[in-house]
């Protein structure tokens, strides 16, 4: 991997699912004001060395056995003025809805999860206060059902809703390196909430007809 | 001769209620080409509701369009039979249950029929009755009335996208296709404000059909055809001779076949139906093609907001533009100028790689975008006059059908195929200029032919030697005939130039 380096300080986000062996390299650009740097690789504040591959690039070579070893290692270029890049080493995050989802009493509601590698395991938790509850598929078959739509793609259905189910739920996807969660917010509501502007829309309507038909009559008596 | 006289139709009124009408035009036409583009924000949510796969939710949008432009013709057939308002107000209540209904659906199937055809038929119903009555109610303003009218569309769609989002966040897909239900009932509203306005009483035009036929059978071919079909009565003149063809007479009285042996309609058939292969696709893949270029996704909407207010601008202002002395006699070449336009837009595109530039591409494209549709139906009426047009229309819209569905899935392969954005633009930019060019070569020689025969039906007037009651009974046939008639004694005034439209209706 490599990062070019110039003014604004780098960052990039690298995802790991499983343990392997990775390279990460800093590299200066052509046209740069820096001439031969000292370079300083780090993470945190442990020093790592590091190897010169060309004349403009450092490298270093890692290998991530388990979660202890991910976090940012930064390499830093030192001369007339000090530039770094930084490589975030990360579990893959999950994509999933941000906003609320939005339900009705009596209905179904969705919630997805995607990643980019495939996890070992899926789990599902709900909040109870402030714990999380692990959701057992086997034993509410008719509330919950989980659904792989694909290796890497999760979805949690929850069944004839009612005002309790509001509230947070929880997707974890647990990788060999780690495992990452995602937020999900499920709103309940009943089927007054949309009905109140529905009636009031339909009610502009039928005034307005009513009005226009009013005045044509009126004005076709007043033409006679 | 007397009952001639009395059976001179009132002109349109070129003001007046009109603006009204404008305004309810305004209304009904924003809401059936704004109302399939503002549902797209629905679709990932329903997407996942459902478990499908995108383009299976994308047919619910390809079957409403589908269905908005292929009803064209029932349409048609209504509004000849009904008149505008009835057909308008049926409409909005059809769009109204169709999406009340979408909001209890539990299969993408369902949604196919309450989104997709119901909520589409209802469009359909809304858009073509709404422009019909705009060439009843105005001649001299038309191209302002028309430009007005075709506003609604950017209009409705910045209004409708917000709209929409709030709607979503707020109540979820199924609460705000409820709402949206309610709101789409306005199209109710907006057809109570289409007054029907009188064309001339029955028995008047059966008296005059009765003189024209006794007068004029074989002399004049296309004109008689044209005048009976405008009259829209059932004529028994011509069942006489023609007993066997009395099935085809009714078809032709709702729905005009015979405009397909008129020369100014197959060349707006033929030129449209070309254009809109390239008309819609950049649109549909601005957006993406921004986000391509590495620009992030609000800037990349902005693209498109920008394109929808400089539309909203361009289509009165082409109006005012098409209705300028200058401009109006030769409307077909403006027409035409703006569909060059436009590809030229779309093939100079690839090179603007830049954020401004894509800008600067926007407005442009906004520009020549609103000035094409603002003229997309004025010119119609100007080819075919304002009595066919209702027919001409709904012939128009299910040919347009197919290519309009057609055409951004091609720029959909053309992507796919190359990886590359620029073929699809090259591609419609293309389609649009040679569209562009072929109407103007076509409308030069449509131009000439109209002026030869205004000359020859000029010199058959001043012959003396002639018949004088036959030609006057055509003379007053031709001056007092539906809205063909009233249409020349306006615009005589204004010159020379103007009688090429005079012809041309």
């Amino acid at each position: 991997l490599t990062v070019g380096v110039s003014r604004t300080p780098l960052q990039k986000n690298v995802s790991l699912a499983s343990p392997t062996k990775i390279e990460l390299t800093c590299k200066l650009e052509e046209n740069s004001n820096l001439k031969n740097p000292q370079v300083t690789w780090k993470r945190g504040s442990e020093t790592i060395s590091h190897t010169n591959k060309t004349q403009n690039s450092w490298t270093i070579q890692l290998t991530i056995s388990d979660s202890s070893q991910l976090g940012s290692y930064s390499c830093i270029l030192k001369g007339e003025v000090e530039v770094s890049a930084t490589f975030h080493l990360q579990v893959p995050h999950i994509e999933g809805k941000e906003k609320p989802i939005i339900t009705y009493e009596g209905d179904l509601a969705v919630m997805v999860c995607k990643t980019e590698y495939v996890p070992v395991a899926w789990t599902w938790y709900m909040t109870n206060g402030t714990e999380l509850v692990a959701i057992n598929p086997s034993s509410h078959t008719n509330k919950f059902q989980f659904k792989r739509q694909s290796a890497n793609v999760n979805r949690l259905e929850i069944l004839k809703l009612t005002k309790e189910d509001n509230g947070i739920y929880w997707c974890e996807a647990a990788f060999r390196l780690g495992s990452s969660k995602r937020r999900f917010e499920l709103r309940v509501l009943s089927i007054m909430a949309p009905l109140k502007p529905f009636v009031a829309v339909v009610a502009e309507v039928v005034i307005l007809v009513t009005t226009i038909a009013l005045y044509e009559v009126y004005s076709k008596r007043k033409e006679k | 001769p007397a009952p001639a006289e009395a059976g001179r139709a009132p002109g349109p009124p070129d003001g007046g209620w009109g603006w009204v009408v404008v305004f309810g035009a305004f209304v009904s036409i924003g809401f059936a080409y704004a109302f399939p583009k503002g549902l797209a924000i629905f679709f990932k949510e329903i997407q996942d509701f459902f478990g499908t796969s995108y383009s299976e939710i994308a047919w619910v949008s390809s079957i409403m369009l589908a269905t908005t432009y292929g009803a064209g013709p029932i349409s048609s057939i209504l509004v000849n039979r009904y008149g505008s308002r009835p057909v308008v107000m049926f409409g909005g209540l059809l769009c109204g249950v169709g999406m009340i209904s979408a909001a209890f659906c539990t299969s993408i199937l369902q949604l196919y029929i309450c989104v997709g055809f119901i909520t589409g038929f209802g469009l359909a119903l809304n858009l073509q009755p709404s422009v019909i009555i705009i060439g009843k109610y105005f001649l001299k303003r038309r191209p302002i009335a028309n430009g007005l009218a075709m506003a609604g569309s950017p209009v409705m769609l910045c209004t409708l996208a917000p709209l929409n989002q709030f709607l979503f966040d707020n109540f979820g897909w199924r609460g705000s296709f409820l709402i949206l239900g309610a709101i789409l009932l306005n199209c109710c509203v907006a057809g109570a404000l289409f007054r029907p306005i009188g064309t001339g009483t029955a028995p008047v035009k059966t008296q005059l059909a009765e003189e024209g036929k006794d007068a004029l059978k074989g002399k004049i071919t296309e004109d008689g055809k044209e005048m009976s079909s405008a009259l829209n009565v059932p004529m028994e003149n011509k069942t006489e001779e023609e007993g066997g063809k009395d099935c085809f007479e009714k078809i032709n009285q709702y729905l005009d076949f015979s405009l397909f042996k008129h020369r100014g309609f197959l060349i707006y058939l033929i030129g449209n139906v070309l254009m809109f292969l390239g008309f819609f696709a950049p649109i549909v893949f601005l957006a993406p093609y921004a986000k391509h270029t590495g620009i992030d996704e609000y800037s990349a909407a902005f693209l498109l907001s920008i394109l929808a207010i400089v539309d909203m601008v361009a289509r009165p202002t082409t109006g005012i533009v098409a209705n300028s002395k200058w401009v109006r006699p030769r409307i077909q070449y403006f027409f035409s100028f703006a569909i060059a336009f436009n590809g030229a837009c779309h093939l100079l595109c690839p090179l603007a790689s830049s954020y401004t530039g894509l800008i600067v591409y926007s407005s442009f494209f906004g520009l020549a975008f609103g000035m094409v549709c603002a003229m997309l139906f004025e010119t119609l009426m100007d080819l075919v006059g304002a009595a066919r047009f209702t027919s001409a229309v709904g012939l128009v819209t299910i040919a347009e059908c197919c290519t309009i569905l057609l055409g951004p899935p091609i720029g959909g392969v053309l992507i796919d195929t190359f990886g590359d954005y620029k073929y699809m633009f090259i591609k419609c930019g293309s389609v649009m200029v040679l569209a562009g060019t072929f109407l103007f070569i076509m409308n030069y020689y449509n131009y000439r032919m109209l002026a030869k025969e205004e000359k020859e039906r000029k010199t058959k007037e001043e012959d003396p030697k002639s018949i004088r009651t036959e030609n006057e009974g055509r003379k007053n046939w031709n001056k007092d005939s539906t809205q063909d008639g009233p249409e020349l004694e306006p615009l005589r005034e204004e010159g020379e130039g103007v009688k090429k439209e005079m012809n041309g209706t």
